[in-house]
């Protein structure tokens, strides 16, 4: 495993993440299992769209769909921005994958992600996951110093393990 | 990890087809412009049927606007045309509509797409209005749903299942 622990104690390589259900940036329920579509995941904690880290890591992310789009993978990212927040984010990003709102705090605790040392916003602590379409966890990457975040080589060889794992047909069919 | 793709049979007729799952007429500016249905799955119920997600179709749906591409046979694109995978970028992007899906007749070709809006937003918009002739109608109750929108980031379909449709068939 290269994928550094995440805080979450519950939340380490094999076990289940649980199935969250949260607004998505145009305020419309959504749950991780539907998201998934049956597809790996990419599951990101973000702190917000103030973050100079996340504008910075989210780039990259940016970068990765162009990839993604082609090789039946899904992405998800969750902060504790409002819906319209996250709404303008994701566009000035150019980005096409689902953000979902936690405004309430609703995980933030139940998952261990909580950022502790910012008090006044209570974000989440930032973190990547890379789960398998049941939504199990594959691998788990603490990013609260940025360094401690996947590099999109880290995630092209999760998703490259993740997807031979599920896909029956990986090796050439003859 | 694998599961059934879902799609239906839509098809545009001048009268009330029989059989149908669902079934609205159409009219534009106020004039009868025929009907459209949707039947399951399977063998094909009229000449003109093109396949599109099922999750678009719900018999108790309220009425709405519609953006509808359908385009020819011998004038459809490849489906991973740029100008097919630009358009389904934007919907991504953009404000999602009710509901929306691309029509597929084979495995490598694109046949059309439906758009269906209630809030009044402009279907002038519609992305694929960029590859072929958009109409624009007023479709009654009783055909199309809403449906959350697409999750994106995937523009690939699954198995030559009409796009967003997802989940490869079981194997």
């Amino acid at each position: 495993m290269t994928a550094t622990e995440a805080r979450g104690a519950d939340l380490a390589p094999g076990t289940a993440f649980p199935d969250l259900e949260l607004p998505d940036h145009n305020g419309v329920p959504r749950r991780l299992c539907e998201l998934a579509e049956g597809d790996p995941l990419v599951l990101t904690f973000f702190r917000g769209w103030w973050c100079p880290k996340e504008q910075a890591f989210f780039r990259g992310l940016v970068a990765l769909q162009d990839e993604m789009e082609v090789a039946y993978t899904r992405l998800v990212s969750v902060s504790i921005d409002e819906p319209v927040a996250l709404s303008a984010f994701r566009a000035g990003l150019g980005a096409r994958w689902t953000f979902l709102s936690d405004a309430a705090r609703r995980y933030v605790d139940d998952l261990g992600l909580r950022e502790t040392t910012d008090t006044l916003y209570r974000p989440y602590v930032p973190t990547v996951f890379v789960l398998r379409p049941d939504l199990t966890v594959h691998s788990a990457y603490n990013g609260y110093w940025f360094w401690g975040r996947p590099t999109l080589e880290d995630l092209r060889q999760d998703l490259r393990a993740v997807t031979r794992s599920v896909r029956p047909d990986w090796e050439v069919p003859r | 990890m694998t599961r059934s793709a879902g799609w239906v049979w839509l098809a545009r007729t001048e009268t009330r087809p029989e059989g149908a799952v669902a079934t609205a007429p159409l009219t534009t500016g106020g004039q009868p412009a025929g009907w459209l249905a949707a039947w399951p799955a399977g063998r094909k119920p009229v000449p003109g049927a093109v396949r599109a997600d099922a999750r678009v179709v719900d018999p108790d749906g309220a009425a709405a606007s519609i953006s509808f591409v359908l385009l020819p046979r011998d004038r459809a694109p490849l489906f991973d045309d740029p100008a097919v995978s630009g358009a389904l970028r934007r919907v991504l992007a953009g404000p999602p509509p009710d509901a929306v899906s691309t029509f597929v007749r084979d495995s490598s070709h694109f046949a059309g797409a439906v758009t269906v809006r209630r809030d009044g937003q402009d279907l002038a918009d519609d992305p694929f209005a960029r590859l072929a002739h958009a109409e624009r109608l007023e479709v009654g109750p009783g055909l199309f749903g809403r449906v959350p929108p697409v999750p994106g980031p995937v523009i690939q379909r699954y198995a030559g299942a009409p796009w967003p449709a997802a989940g490869f068939p079981a194997a």
